[in-house]
C-alpha cells in the first residue's frame, strides 16, 4: 500500500528497489561489458624490457623431433586408457611398462622392472620394457642442441630435452654426436621443457653419457618425474626454475609458464635468445603457452634487438596429433601480424599446421624429411637452423 | 481421463521429515555419494568407463539433461501413470526412470545422431564416417563427432525447457500426453537445428581441413565480433541462456515476466527476455575475464584465447546453477516471506556468493578428486561436465525420487492446490504501481549501476588476494 498522501510506503520503496537493483545492474552488464568504453578499465601494457644481454647467433641441431611413428597408435592409446587426462604414467607405455596392459600402469611398478639397469645398460633396460609396454616400437622422443656464440665470441652448447625411447633417442645421438660432446663435458646443460614422456623419459640416455650435467626442469613436475631423475642415474644439480623470467647467460634466458598440460603434466620452460641486430629467438619443447603467447610475453618482460621478433625453432603445439579445432585457424590467422622472419617449427606443430602457414605465405623454413620425419613441411630430424648464422 | 504426470510437480507436496536444515544435508550428502559414484563408473578418467575424453562424456551428460528434462517437463513422466507416480517407492521410481532416460539417451545418440544423421546427413556426427577421411584418428573421430552431438545439446537444454517456462507450452498447454509432448519435442528440436546450422555448423565446417567453404560460411560471420572463429562464442550466450532460463524457472519463481497479464505478451517477453539476459551475462562475464587476466590475445592458447574466454563464460555460468537448483529443491526456495521482488533479489545474491565459492572451491580442489587438471584453461578441463552431472543427479532425486528421504511426498488436496495459485496471484497482485514503487526503483537503478562499476573496480583486487591455482 502506498499509505498517506506524502509519505513513502517503507515496504513499496524496498520492493522497487529491489525492483530496479537488479534492472540496473542487469541493464549495465549487457550494455556496458562488451563495448568499447570497457577498453577504458584495462591497465596500460608496462613493458618490463628486462635486459637478457644480447648473443652473436645460435644454431639449432634437430637430434629428433618424432616423438611417437605412428598417431594412430599413440591415440589408439590415449583412447584405450581413458584419455588425455589419464596420469602419463599409467598408460604402460615404455619405460614403465610392467605387463599389466594398457591403463593400468605406475611409475612405481614400471621402474622397478628397470632401475638397477639405469643409466648404463640401456640396451638392456630397453629389452626388458619392449616386453612389458604398449606398443614399445612407437616411441621416438624430442630433443635438440643449441650452439650458441657469445658477442665475444666463446661458444656454449645447451640440450634442450632428452627425447623417449632409449633405442631411438641413443641412435639419434649417435647420429648427431652428442654423445661424444655429453662425455666430453662439452654440453654445459639440460633444459628440460616439460615432464611429457616424448621429452623426458629418454632422460637415462643423456645420464649415461654425462650423469653429472647440470638440469634445469620447470616448476610443477610431479613426484613421479622427481623420482625418475634421481632413479635415472642423475648425480649433477637440478634447478627447479620458478614461473617467469630466468637469465641464463647473455642473450639467453629461459621463461616458465604455470600452465597444466594434458597427461597429467604441469608447466612448460621455454627458451628465449637475443640475437644481435637481428632480434629475439624463441625455441621451443612444444609451446603449449602458444608461440603468440611467447611472443607477447617477451614483448612485456623483456628487451630484445630492434624490437623485432627475429625467429621460432621447435614444436608449437598446435596439431600434435594432427588433430583441428578453429582456434588453431584464429593462429594461424593471427602469427603474421608478428612478423617472424624465420620458423622452424616442427613435432607437435603438425604438418597440417605448417601447410596451413606455408599457403599463408609465412617464412618457413623447410626440412629434408630425412631420418624417419615425415613431411619437407618442416624441419625433419638431423636438419639444421641458424639465427644470426647461415647454416 | 489419465493424467500422467501433468502438474505432477505442482501437485505433489513434499512434506519434510525433519526439520530443515537436516533434510537439506541429508540430500547434499545422499545426492554427493551418487555423483561421486557415477562419476567414478561413467566419467572420472581413473575409474572404470573413463568416458571424461571429454567430449564423450561430456555429450553423455549434457544429452542425459535433455533426456531428463523431455521426460519431465515436455511429456510430464508419460507413459507412467499418475497412480504409479504416487504410489511407487522414490527408491524404485528413481530406479526405473532414470533406466527409462539412459534408454532413451543410447536411442538418440547412437540412433538418431550417429545412425540416422551421422549415416544418410551429415557425416561429422559418425566416428565410423569420419575414419574414413585420410589422417583421421579414431579418437578425434570419436571426440569431433561427439562435439557436434554435444553443441546439438547446448541449444537443446536452452529451447527445451524455454517452451515450458517462457512460452507456457504454448499453443499445446491443453492437449493431451503424449500430444503435447511430441508436438512441443518437435517444435524445440526443429529450433535447435535452425539455431545450430547458424551459429555452431560454421565452427564443424573449418574443423576439417580444407575450410568447407561449399558447405559452411568460412570464416564465420561472428569473426571480427567475438575476436575467433570459434563456435565457443555461441557455446557462450547459449549456455547463459539454459541458466536464466532455469533461474527463472527457480528463484525468481518466473518473475520479472509473471507480471505480464496479457498471455501472449508474457510469453514473448518471457522468451526473448531470458535471451536478454544471457547475453547481458554473456558480455559481463567475458568482463570480468579481462579484468583478472588482461584482454584475450587472438591466437594464443589456454587463458589469454577469445575461444577459451567464451567457453569459459559458459562455464562459469553454470556455476552459477548450482545454488540456484540447490535453493529451491532443498531450501524451498528461501526466503519466502518479503515481496516477490525483495525474495527474488535476496536468493540471486545468495545464488552468486555461493556461486562464486563453489568456482573458488572447484578449481582449488577438484582435480584432487575428480581426476581432472589443476588449473582454469586446460583444454580437457570442463568444469560443465562435474556440474552438469550434479545437476543431473539432482534432477533425477528432485524429479524422480521426491527428494526421498530427506523429503516425504503427499499428494496436495484440492484445496491446498487452489491456496497455492491464490499465493502465488496474490504475489503478483502485490507489485503494482504507485509513487513509492517508482522512487524505489529509480534509487535501485543507481544503485545497480553504481554495484555494477564497483564489481568491476574491485575485482583484480579480489582476484589478487585469493590464490585460486597454487
Amino acid at each position: 500500500m502506498s499509505g498517506e498522501k506524502g509519505k513513502i510506503n517503507r515496504r513499496d520503496f524496498f520492493k522497487g528497489t529491489a525492483i530496479g537493483v537488479m534492472g540496473g545492474t542487469l541493464a549495465m552488464m549487457g550494455i556496458y561489458s562488451y563495448s568499447p568504453w570497457r577498453k577504458g578499465h584495462f591497465p596500460k601494457v608496462e613493458r618490463k624490457l628486462a635486459d637478457i644481454g644480447a648473443c652473436k647467433n645460435i644454431k639449432v641441431t634437430n637430434i629428433s623431433e618424432t616423438s611417437w611413428f605412428e598417431n594412430a597408435h599413440l591415440m589408439g592409446d590415449i583412447k584405450g586408457a581413458g584419455g588425455l587426462l589419464v596420469n602419463q604414467y599409467d598408460y604402460n607405455w615404455p619405460p614403465f611398462g610392467d605387463g599389466s596392459g594398457l591403463g593400468k600402469g605406475s611409475y612405481e611398478k614400471g621402474i622397478a622392472k628397470i632401475k638397477h639397469l639405469l643409466p648404463d645398460k640401456l640396451d638392456e633396460a630397453w629389452a626388458v620394457t619392449e616386453k612389458l609396454s604398449v606398443h614399445p616400437e612407437n616411441a621416438g622422443g624430442y630433443a635438440c642442441l643449441i650452439e650458441l656464440e657469445e658477442l665475444n665470441g666463446k661458444k656454449h652448447k645447451y640440450l634442450l630435452d632428452s627425447g623417449w625411447s632409449y633405442k631411438w633417442t641413443d641412435e639419434c645421438f649417435k647420429r648427431e654426436g652428442i654423445d661424444k660432446m655429453l662425455e666430453n663435458r662439452e654440453i654445459e646443460a639440460l633444459f628440460i621443457s616439460h615432464e611429457h614422456f616424448d621429452h623426458f623419459w629418454g632422460l637415462p640416455v643423456t645420464m649415461k653419457y654425462d650423469p653429472t650435467i647440470t638440469m634445469y626442469i620447470p616448476e610443477g613436475f610431479y613426484p613421479e618425474g622427481l623420482q625418475y631423475i634421481k632413479d635415472a642415474g642423475h648425480k649433477g644439480k637440478v634447478i627447479k626454475v620458478k614461473a617467469g623470467l630466468n637469465p641464463v647467460i647473455p642473450g639467453m634466458a629461459s621463461f616458465v609458464f604455470a600452465i597444466p598440460i594434458i597427461c597429467r603434466v604441469y608447466g612448460e620452460q621455454s627458451l628465449y635468445f637475443n640475437i644481435k641486430d637481428k632480434g629475439l629467438v624463441s625455441v621451443t619443447g612444444c609451446c603449449h603457452q602458444s608461440i603468440i603467447q611467447f611472443a607477447e610475453t617477451a614483448y612485456r618482460e623483456i628487451k630484445y634487438e630492434n624490437d623485432n621478433l627475429y625467429g621460432v625453432y621447435g614444436g608449437l603445439h598446435i596439431s600434435p596429433f594432427e588433430d583441428w579445432d578453429p582456434k588453431y585457424d584464429d593462429l594461424v590467422i593471427s602469427l603474421g601480424k608478428y612478423g617472424f622472419e624465420k620458423i622452424g617449427c616442427n613435432h607437435c606443430t603438425g604438418i597440417l599446421c605448417a601447410k596451413k602457414f606455408i599457403s599463408a605465405g609465412y617464412p618457413v623454413v623447410e626440412g629434408t624429411a630425412q631420418n624417419r620425419s615425415k613431411d619437407k613441411a618442416y624441419l625433419g630430424n638431423g636438419d639444421k637452423i641458424g639465427f644470426g648464422i647461415e647454416v | 481421463m489419465e493424467k500422467f504426470g501433468i502438474d505432477y510437480l505442482e501437485e505433489r507436496s513434499l512434506t519434510q521429515r525433519w526439520p530443515q536444515p537436516i533434510p537439506a544435508i541429508v540430500s547434499l550428502v545422499f545426492t554427493l555419494i551418487l555423483f561421486y559414484a557415477t562419476w567414478w563408473i561413467f566419467q572420472d578418467p581413473r575409474g572404470w568407463m573413463r568416458m571424461y575424453t571429454p567430449y564423450v562424456g561430456y555429450m553423455y551428460t549434457r544429452w542425459w539433461l535433455i533426456v531428463l528434462i523431455w521426460m519431465v517437463y515436455i511429456f510430464n513422466y508419460w507413459p507412467f501413470k499418475r497412480s504409479w507416480l504416487e504410489k511407487t517407492h522414490p527408491l524404485i521410481k528413481g530406479g526405473v526412470l532414470t533406466a527409462v532416460s539412459f534408454g532413451v539417451l543410447y536411442i538418440l545418440i547412437k540412433g538418431f545422431f550417429e545412425g540416422l544423421l551421422g549415416n544418410f546427413g551429415l557425416a561429422y556426427f559418425n566416428p565410423g564416417q569420419l575414419t574414413k577421411l585420410p589422417g583421421v584418428t579414431e579418437f578425434f573421430a570419436i571426440e569431433y563427432a561427439a562435439l557436434a552431438c554435444l553443441m546439438f545439446a547446448a541449444i537443446a537444454s536452452w529451447l527445451s525447457p524455454a517452451w515450458v517456462v517462457a512460452c507456457e507450452e504454448a499453443p499445446w498447454q491443453d492437449l493431451k500426453q503424449p500430444g503435447k509432448g511430441v508436438s512441443i519435442l518437435i517444435m524445440t528440436f526443429f529450433l535447435s537445428t535452425l539455431v545450430y546450422f547458424m551459429t555452431m555448423h560454421s565452427h564443424m565446417g573449418i574443423l576439417y581441413y580444407p575450410w568447407q567453404y561449399f558447405t559452411s560460411i568460412a570464416p564465420p560471420y561472428w569473426e571480427k565480433f567475438a575476436n575467433t572463429v570459434s563456435g565457443n562464442f555461441h557455446v557462450s550466450w547459449i549456455m547463459c541462456c539454459t541458466v536464466t532460463v532455469w533461474i527463472v524457472e527457480t528463484i525468481w519463481g518466473r518473475y520479472p515476466f509473471n507480471l505480464i497479464k496479457r498471455n501472449w505478451l508474457r510469453r514473448l517477453v518471457a522468451f526473448f527476455g531470458i535471451i536478454a539476459i544471457a547475453f547481458a551475462m554473456h558480455f559481463f562475464l567475458y568482463f570480468l575475464q579481462e579484468m583478472t587476466w588482461g584482454p584475450a590475445i587472438r591466437g594464443t592458447r589456454r587463458a589469454f584465447a577469445p575461444d577459451w574466454r567464451w567457453l569459459h563464460v559458459g562455464e562459469m555460468a553454470v556455476f552459477f546453477l548450482v545454488p540456484a537448483l540447490f535453493i529451491t529443491f532443498y531450501c524451498n526456495n528461501w526466503p519466502k516471506k518479503f515481496s516477490m521482488p525483495v525474495n527474488v533479489l535476496i536468493r540471486t545474491v545468495i545464488t552468486i556468493v555461493a556461486a562464486i565459492l563453489l568456482y573458488i572451491l572447484y578449481y582449488k580442489t577438484s582435480h584432487n578428486f575428480l581426476g581432472t587438471q589443476k588449473g582454469f584453461s586446460h583444454p580437457q578441463q570442463f568444469p560443465m561436465i562435474p556440474t552438469i552431472w550434479l545437476i543431473n543427479i539432482w534432477l533425477v532425486h528432485h524429479w524422480f525420487m521426491d527428494n526421498w528421504p530427506g523429503w516425504k511426498m503427499v499428494p496436495k488436496t484440492a484445496e491446498e492446490i487452489a491456496r497455492d495459485h491464490e499465493a502465488e496471484q496474490a504475489l503478483v497482485r502485490d507489485v503494482r504501481w504507485n509513487p513509492a514503487l517508482g522512487w524505489g526503483m529509480g534509487v535501485g537503478a543507481v544503485v545497480g549501476v553504481v554495484a555494477y562499476f564497483i564489481t568491476i573496480a574491485l575485482l583484480p583486487v579480489f582476484y589478487a588476494a585469493i590464490d585460486v591455482i597454487k
